[in-house]
């Protein structure tokens, strides 16, 4: 009888275990920010509690190189796989609603609250994954680029803070630019641009909104890159390289991350960027003291101008995709990601904005910190790039016309003349 | 028995055939099929193939691809025949001569590719500073400027690449009869005319199967070019697979992408033509 009861007592172990094995929901999440340190590890940690809260649900982390992030979902899901929950950029965030690629949220969205849930986030935020009224990802971090400038490069050149005004701002760059020693070669530039594709969009783009102009029409139907503004932009980056060489040689190889080690090693004094620049910078060269040494403001503008509009945003969305077997599981992933408590992770440890208003104007650690405080208040002045799945192809064109004018391989009229018309080209 | 039947043949080489079938048949069939917009959210037809026949990107990228696999193989040869004439002489060491020569064939061709950037770099890089610290201009923006980038591409792959022609060029040089040799300098023949009349001729067709591989491996470059440039500045230095890949990856245009590759396909192919007769005739 004992034996039996010892059995009995083992089977209903064993079965519950099994049964719990098979009612566990294994989700995957990929997010090129799992590949980077910290990031990587605030993202885990709060994966990691979200495991806890959610017995039975198991997520698999799959970080991904950001420069393989397309090729590998892509070709993923139209294997009829992929992750469950994945984060992208604003960048491809059309092409993937397009090709049926994420799932509508907004059926869970409604379940949670509709309008009150969304009302937290920036209305812009929610700009570039909103189609036809249906809500397709949950913005995780809002931010707008700005300028990154080393205040002692400043003092030392006699420059309290960067211009407000391009007019000034290019004046302030020829300042900059110098021999170190005072004789011998120049070896210390006044800014650095990217001209290279990794980065080249949120950072060259935001020179043009700063002079007011932008890529398409309002309609998004033409080009817009033929207006004055544009123009005025065009030629303002070409002189910066051509006539002032106040942007170190080699300055069409230059990528996001060239641009971040030329801040560090002090070899130029401002670049575009945002509060991810603080972390990443010092890390770089810590004998910097980045944290004190750099500081943030906003992009200039044309003196007598005051646009509305005058700089670029990103933003890192989560999304879930629409072969997930496990939409559920996959959803309440995605929102906890994109809770308040997490977004105030995201800032402590990675200097990174919400996009909820309410955790930026919320969270003291912000409202204390000055450049944090200087990207909040320009999202209020920031747009997305074009939110059209010709957007990638559009903006190839803009940094192959660019870069061309910028060699020399093409006069700046003929590389505007051709940009338009294969802007026009592409949106036929 | 199986093994003696006229049939077993067929029977033998069947797993291989199926393997063929799944990993080239079926993608190659499904890419010519997208390129007519199957499978695509595209209309069907003969889209793709018109737009590029109108589109100057491509030409720009067909006409860089013809320097960039001319360029390289054409050095390939000359460097790979010298060496492997070098290496196959009785030296001392010879032995870590072939293994430093083989060397940057090892190299996989994106990390090669990232290695010349960083060397090629305006400011920072290696081959600035060794052209200043010998008093000579050193300020050449040998990725950025669109006349240096596609030649500085070109050297960067003439380095990494040679050792494929030089090992088949140095596998014919030791297949060549040793009596030939010795014939000739009884007969008191120079050294040049004795590479020109016995080495040369025995080489041909080892020189023709090593040019005819190396052009289609070169067609189809992608690490080396994209690590180091990206295709850019522009598209001064894209050939046909960074095309492919921007295409499909970047532009999600799948069908534009596959017309692309067929184009790119269709060359290898005619490439692989003299190839393909030369084992025929060997096998007769």
């Amino acid at each position: 009888m004992k034996k039996m009861s010892l059995l009995s007592i083992a089977l209903v172990g064993v079965v519950g275990f099994a049964s719990n094995a098979l009612a566990e929901i294994k989700l995957t999440y990929s997010d090129w920010q799992l590949a980077q340190e910290v990031w990587g590890k605030s993202l885990n940690d709060v994966i990691d509690q979200f495991e806890k809260e959610n017995p039975g649900i198991k997520v698999a982390r799959e970080p991904v190189q950001l420069a393989q992030r397309d090729v590998r979902f892509s070709t993923a899901i139209r294997a009829g796989g992929g992750p469950d929950v994945f984060a992208l950029d604003a960048n491809p965030v059309r092409q993937y609603i397009a090709e049926g690629w994420v799932r509508d949220l907004t059926p869970y969205i409604q379940a949670a609250g509709g309008k009150d849930f969304l009302g937290d986030f920036y209305p812009i935020s929610l700009q570039p994954v909103t189609v036809d009224g249906k809500v397709y990802g949950l913005p995780m971090n809002t931010v707008a680029m700005t300028l990154v400038y080393n205040k002692k490069l400043f003092k030392e050149a006699g420059i309290d803070a960067p211009a407000s005004t391009w007019e000034q701002f290019r004046e302030d760059m020829k300042k900059l630019t110098r021999s170190k020693s005072g004789s011998g070669p120049v070896d210390q530039w006044g800014l650095t641009l990217v001209l290279a594709p990794a980065g080249f969009d949120l950072r060259v783009t935001s020179i043009v909104r700063g002079f007011g102009a932008d890529f398409l029409t309002p309609d998004g139907t033409r080009s817009a890159m033929d207006t004055p503004e544009a123009k005025a932009a065009f030629n303002y980056i070409v002189d910066l390289i051509q006539v002032d060489k106040s942007v170190p040689p080699g300055a069409t190889q230059v990528d996001a991350n060239g641009a971040r080690r030329l801040l560090a090693n002090q070899t130029v004094a401002v670049k575009i960027g945002t509060t991810w620049s603080y972390p990443e910078v010092s890390a770089m060269n810590p004998a910097l003291d980045g944290w004190h040494t750099l500081g943030m403001a906003p992009i200039p503008r044309s003196a007598g101008k005051d646009n509305q509009t005058r700089t670029t945003l990103f933003q890192k969305t989560v999304f879930v995709n629409q072969n997930s077997k496990h939409p559920e599981a996959a959803w309440k992933l995605a929102r906890y990601l994109t809770d308040p408590a997490a977004m105030r992770r995201w800032f402590d440890d990675n200097n990174m904005l919400s996009a909820r208003r309410s955790v930026n104007e919320g969270y003291e650690k912000i409202s204390q910190s000055e450049s944090a405080r200087t990207v909040a208040a320009e999202i209020e002045h920031g747009a997305f790039l074009p939110q059209t799945p010709k957007w990638p192809q559009i903006l190839d064109a803009f940094r192959q016309n660019l870069q061309a004018a910028v060699v020399g391989s093409k006069s700046r009229d003929q590389a505007l003349d051709d940009l338009n018309r294969q802007i026009n080209t592409i949106l036929e | 028995m199986v093994g003696s039947t006229p049939r077993a043949g067929y029977f033998y080489v069947l797993p291989a055939l199926l393997l063929m079938i799944v990993i080239l048949g079926f993608p190659s069939v499904a890419s010519v099929l997208e390129s007519f917009g199957v499978g695509t959210k595209g209309p069907i037809g003969l889209h793709a193939y018109a737009k590029l026949a109108g589109d100057p990107e491509f030409y720009e990228t067909l006409r860089n691809t013809a320097i960039f696999v001319v360029a390289v193989v054409s050095m390939h040869l000359v460097l790979g025949l010298g060496t492997a004439l070098l290496l196959n002489q009785e030296l001392r060491f010879r032995w870590l001569f072939r293994v430093l020569a083989i060397l940057p064939w090892t190299m996989p061709d994106i990390i090669g590719g990232l290695i010349f950037r960083f060397m090629f770099d305006t400011l920072t890089g290696g081959v600035n500073a060794v052209l200043g610290a010998l008093g000579l201009a050193s300020a050449f923006d040998w990725l950025g400027d669109p006349t240096l980038a596609l030649g500085t591409v070109i050297a960067a792959e003439v380095w990494r690449g040679y050792p494929y022609v030089m090992l088949i060029l140095l596998a014919g040089l030791q297949a060549i009869p040793q009596d030939q040799y010795e014939a000739a300098k009884l007969d008191g023949v120079n050294a040049w005319k004795t590479f020109l009349h016995i080495t040369v001729p025995n080489l041909k067709p080892m020189i023709y199967l090593a040019l005819v591989l190396d052009a289609i491996w070169e067609c189809r470059l992608f690490g080396m070019i994209y690590g180091m440039t990206g295709g850019g500045p522009g598209i001064s230095t894209q050939n046909l697979s960074l095309m492919v890949y921007k295409q499909y990856f970047q532009f999600f245009d799948t069908a534009y992408a596959a017309s692309v590759a067929v184009v790119l396909a269709a060359v290898l192919m005619v490439l692989a033509v003299p190839y393909v007769r030369l084992a025929l005739r060997d096998e007769k």
